[in-house]
């Protein structure tokens, strides 16, 4: 009991750490790519403007689809966890 | 210098190596002869290489362990431990050991009637400090010749691949976007500070080069 308490600790850990790293960079990736498109095609305004354009794409980026799926990465290590129990003892 | 890049590099290559080849799932085709229990004791560095379920107390230091023996296709035996990995490592979370050795008994055969099996394990056999493999699946086959695709470990290193290249993406992203500029911001200060510092001599070279020029004067002319 202890061992299956200890193991969804550590796998809850390491599925936390892998999610937030990966909301980090994907939010960078987001970043970067919203200066680039206003430096191709830059509006008027100068800096402030560019910056509130990246801070309003930001904001999109925050509920799109492609961050929220992100979730998917804490349950994957259990749904690997359950998948493994099932096809190493029943199947 | 090189010699000690490339021996620190091998023992890395050759630690990770053997670390996956001890872990991951192998498959031998075999035919079982027999299966036995043998109490094993557990209190030597070989421990490392028996499994630790849940319901064994933490200070036992022997306990009956399963095995099963093999005849392989080159007609060499193999002899597979048969342990529950519970909930610990290598993640095989194997808790069908009874159910397991139930199998093997069941595909038992003789050399003139035999039933081939595959059986699917981890770990090392070494009959010098007496280690074993764990089996952890076995099942029967036609014959002694079939094809096996080792899908886990295709699945694995394929995802190991794509977790390696995703970190190094990771790794230029998080270079180019905070450690660059960081470093540009640092250089920049630190030019600054130079600049400061030459201004600093510059002065002093001009109120001290007059002041050792003026008393330079007064010195005696070698």
């Amino acid at each position: 009991m202890i061992g299956f308490l200890r193991a969804i600790v550590i796998w809850a850990v390491i599925g936390a750490v892998a999610f937030f790293v990966l909301r980090i960079y994907g939010r960078s990736l987001r970043r970067e790519a919203l200066e680039k498109e206003w430096d191709a095609t830059p509006g008027d305004g100068g800096q402030a403007a560019r910056e509130a354009y990246i801070e309003r794409g930001m904001e999109a980026y925050e509920g799109s689809l492609r961050n929220r799926l992100l979730v998917i990465i804490f349950v994957l290590p259990f749904i690997v966890i359950a998948l493994l129990l099932y096809l190493m003892n029943y199947a | 210098m090189r010699y000690v890049k490339w021996a620190v590099l091998a023992i890395i290559v050759v630690t990770l190596g053997s670390f996956l080849h001890y872990s991951l799932p192998q498959h031998d085709v075999v035919r079982v002869v027999g299966t036995y229990q043998e109490r094993q004791d557990l209190n030597d560095w070989t421990r490392i290489f028996w499994s630790s379920p849940d319901d064994q107390s933490g200070t036992l230091s022997s306990r009956d362990v399963q095995f099963i023996q093999t005849i392989r296709t080159n007609g060499k035996p193999m002899v597979y431990r048969n342990e529950d990995t519970g909930w610990r490592w290598p993640p095989y979370f194997k808790f069908d050991t009874a159910s397991l050795q139930t199998e093997a008994d069941d595909l038992k055969s003789t050399a003139d009637a035999p039933k081939w099996a595959v059986v699917t394990h981890y770990g090392w056999r070494n009959e010098l400090i007496s280690i074993f493999p764990n089996a952890v699946g076995i099942r029967a086959v036609e014959g002694p010749d079939v094809t096996i695709i080792p899908w886990f470990n295709i699945f694995f290193f394929a995802f190991l691949l794509f977790l390696v290249v995703l970190l190094r993406r990771m790794w230029l992203q998080f270079r180019e976007r905070m450690v660059d500029p960081a470093l540009a911001d640092a250089g920049e200060a630190w030019d600054s500070v130079e600049a400061r510092a030459e201004n600093a001599r510059k002065e002093a070279r001009g109120f001290f080069g007059r002041m050792g020029a003026w008393l330079n004067t007064w010195r005696a002319k070698k």
